[in-house]
């Protein structure tokens, strides 16, 4: 048993805190709101100079060859400084799919390109249905020649709009096949969606987008399976954020209750809100070590269906909870948009809801028990 | 990072886990602390076998009877021991796991020789001696008097809910040695036999469990049975109060199963609701034993784990009581139903465990309490 991040973890930890201190400023993440694009390129690049896109790809691909625990590190800095940007998308949702399940072609193809920073991609699995499982998937591929024609509506894909190229799931026959897409297909069409955290989500219409069969991930029909290790990865990613998001709004709240006076006293005296902050600080702790648990066990390479789905389950509901007391105690001034717990309050609703939400992965746990 | 065991741990779990599984003194032992009377013959005789290989105190140095192994193997033989005294540990780990803890580091050389040896070997339990009747939640108000007559102290008084009295030979008493402000600088720790003079002892039953009253008439304790420093014993008491909050969460985690097994075969296991309460409570228990096993962690790295101790009795407590709830909720109507009763199911355990399961939320320092500890000493946040 060890409850700590090793020193390179923790090195790690510390360099991204003050990066993203300088880089990413709460200025820049509304202003990102703002923005079309919603990233910023030169600040991609900078991450790429850093190894952050290759942090799991393997040495010969470009990347560090770190694990899931030194991944996890940096998506708390990530979470608590609300960093915009297509990076989940590109990394965890794409580039390691590609590693586990593409031909040597493809990662040769793809992974360098991701690592150095060249080449942004995407997941466009969600459809209409909103469900996550491989009944929600409508988008027909049909096989013509050497290649697919691929139809559908995919929604709430993340960064669609900037991405270079897509990871596509459609149904084939009775199976549901993964795709690699070029964005600039003809027949695709993609549309921002406007959205509670203002973060870069779109609307992508296929219509019979024409895709070579060797863009395939994996084999054909058999595309659920890797699905489902990619809801896994990016379940426990977005568990990493909300960490960080939390322990953010853990420490501003606190913070603020030392400072702010009402009735000629710190607000921090309080017992109504000191036992407020206390359960807060129960809830972050346990987003931690619930969160810990499992990105060990996946960099350990174990099976972790069940400790995924209760990190995701036990964040997303403690994430409302943590976010709602952090208001509560900020009064007034937390709803006003110059506050920074309303970005925190929105962010989180859309990491809850990524990757399934608590009633979600519990469904999930539940099977994993048996029942 | 790391969230599994070595194998010499796993190896040192399984021993004790078979020694016990097989052992008819551990099923007698368990017998006894489930009617809530504490140690029994059973126990006795169990407590001298573990004793006698080192497994209750195996992170006591081996000149004082342990094994000289890391805190993390305490908490593994406290997990196995859950199998017969239930409900966290609770009265099992009064000698072993904190008045004998606490002797260790602020006992003299004389007490630990007179002590430790026989707490290890599982032939002496203590009593805690804090409660009051207008001390609980602020024990520093605590009053039981202890005089300084020269050869010895003169203790005059009365506590409220100390549990072990009627089995364990001595007395971890808490009493005022100066009347001074703040009151918590006025109070020295003693071990007291429970065999002198004066002393008496009135049981009270409460709720699952039998505790005590015990009156202190002119009780003469000698001047070696003063723990440490003089008017430092509430320092003692706090660092003891670390140790009793640190539950293990097998024996709940064990009715948890119980409890998942009657939804499978009873098919109550195909309503959503209940599917989603159980999954909770599930990862809700993988958190508790995760908070547990965070305390000897930090033990072994010579940390204090004073919040992390309060986290843990609340987050503990306050599950305990969801996952009692939820039985009652599946079982419905047959949770009333007592054990011996007709008709009763999963041995009436969730009857007898809604009333027995409240003294987690009140002994070793309330709920209210332990989030008074949170915020003050974890987050810093101003006490006036
Ligand atoms: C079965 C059982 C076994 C026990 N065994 C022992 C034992 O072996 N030895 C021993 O010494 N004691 C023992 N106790 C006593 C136990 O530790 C106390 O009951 C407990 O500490 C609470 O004290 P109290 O009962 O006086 O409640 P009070 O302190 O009067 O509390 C009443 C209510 O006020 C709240 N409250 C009090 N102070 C504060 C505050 N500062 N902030 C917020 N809320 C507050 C409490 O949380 C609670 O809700 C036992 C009790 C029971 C029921």
């Amino acid at each position: 048993m060890d409850f700590s991040f090793n020193e390179e973890q923790e090195m790690l930890r510390k360099s991204a805190r003050q990066f993203l201190e300088d880089e990413c400023p709460k200025k820049f993440v509304r202003d990102m709101e703002e923005d079309e694009k919603g990233y910023s390129p030169e600040l991609w690049k900078r991450m790429a100079e850093l190894g952050w896109m290759g942090l799991l790809l393997p040495e010969e691909y470009g990347g560090l060859g770190g694990n899931f625990l030194d991944l996890t590190a940096l998506l708390e800095e990530m979470g608590r400084a609300l960093l915009p940007g297509p990076f989940l998308p590109t990394t965890v949702y794409s580039s390691l799919p590609i590693l586990h399940y593409g031909t040597e072609e493809q990662k040769r193809e793809f992974l360098p390109k991701i690592a150095e920073g060249k080449l942004i991609m995407t997941l466009a699995i969600t459809e209409p249905s909103g469900r996550f499982d491989e009944a929600g998937i409508e988008t027909k591929a049909i096989r013509s020649n050497n290649d697919y024609l691929i139809t559908g509506t995919k929604l709430l894909v993340p960064d669609a709009h900037i991405a270079d190229w897509f990871l596509c799931a459609a149904k084939e026959g009775e199976g549901i096949t993964l795709f690699l897409i070029d964005a600039k297909t003809p027949g695709i069409n993609c549309t921002l969606l406007k959205t509670l955290a203002a973060d870069k989500q779109c609307e992508v219409i296929l219509d019979n987008a024409k895709v070579p069969a060797r863009n395939i991930l994996g084999k054909s029909g058999a595309g659920w399976e890797i699905a489902s290790k990619i809801e896994q990865w990016g379940a426990i990613a977005q568990c990493a954020l909300i960490s960080g998001c939390l322990q953010q709004v853990l420490e501003m709240t606190v913070d603020y209750t030392k400072e702010r006076m009402q009735f000629g006293k710190l607000i921090g005296s309080f017992q109504a809100i000191q036992h407020q902050c206390a359960d807060m600080a129960i809830d972050v702790d346990a987003v931690k070590f619930i969160t810990y648990e499992a990105a060990w066990k996946l960099s350990q390479k174990l099976p972790a269906t069940i400790e995924v789905s209760r990190a995701k389950a036990w964040t997303s509901d403690a994430s409302r909870r943590v976010c709602l007391t952090g208001h509560r105690i900020h009064g007034g001034l937390g709803l006003t948009e110059d506050h920074d717990m309303q970005l925190y309050f929105r962010r989180a609703k859309a990491m809850e809801l990524a990757f399934g939400d608590g009633d979600f992965h519990r469904e999930i746990v539940a099977k994993e028990l048996g029942l | 990072m790391d969230f599994g065991f070595s194998p010499e741990q796993e190896k040192f779990r399984q021993e004790i886990h078979e020694f016990l599984e097989n052992d008819a003194d551990a099923k007698g032992a368990k017998e006894e602390w489930a009617a809530g009377n504490g140690y029994g013959p059973h126990t006795w005789v169990i407590m001298k076998k573990l004793g006698a290989r080192g497994w209750l105190t195996p992170a006591w140095p081996k000149e004082y009877g342990g094994l000289g192994l890391p805190a993390m193997y305490r908490a593994l033989a406290m997990e196995e021991m859950d199998y017969f005294t239930g409900r966290g540990s609770r009265g099992v780990l009064c000698g072993i796991g904190m008045t004998g803890t606490v002797l260790l580091g602020h006992g003299s050389e004389e007490q630990k020789r007179e002590y430790l040896l026989r707490i290890s070997r599982g032939e002496i339990d203590f009593a805690l001696g804090y409660t009051e009747p207008e001390a609980g939640s602020d024990l520093a108000n605590l009053s039981i008097k202890a005089e300084d007559k020269g050869d010895y102290f003169l203790v005059n008084g009365q506590k409220m809910f100390n549990t072990a009295c009627h089995y364990a030979q001595y007395h971890w008493l808490g009493a005022r040695t100066q009347v001074v402000e703040p009151k918590y600088k006025g109070i020295s720790l003693f071990i007291v036999d429970l065999k002198t003079p004066g002393i008496t002892i009135i049981p009270i039953q409460a709720l699952g469990f039998k505790t005590n009253q015990i009156f202190y008439d002119n009780v003469k304790v000698p001047k070696n049975c003063l723990v440490g420093e003089l008017n430092r014993g509430f320092y003692y008491i706090m660092e003891a109060l670390d140790h009793e909050r640190t539950y293990t969460t097998s024996r709940l985690n064990g009715e948890l199963e119980k409890l998942i097994q009657y939804a499978k075969t009873s098919g109550k296991s195909k309503d959503p609701i209940i599917r989603q309460k159980l999954a909770q409570l599930s990862t809700e228990m993988e958190i508790a034993k995760l908070f547990a096993l965070r305390i000897p962690w930090m033990l072994d790295r010579g940390m204090r784990p004073t919040p992390e101790a309060a986290i843990l009795k609340v987050f503990y407590a306050e599950l305990q009581q969801r996952v009692i709830n939820t039985a009652q909720q599946i079982l419905s109507p047959y949770g009333q139903l007592k054990k011996d009763s007709k008709w009763a199911q999963l041995d009436g355990e969730f009857e007898l465990e809604y009333t027995a399961s409240l003294e987690g939320i009140i002994t070793r320092g309330t709920c209210e309490v332990m989030r008074n500890i949170i915020a003050l000493r974890k987050l810093g946040l101003p006490a006036r």
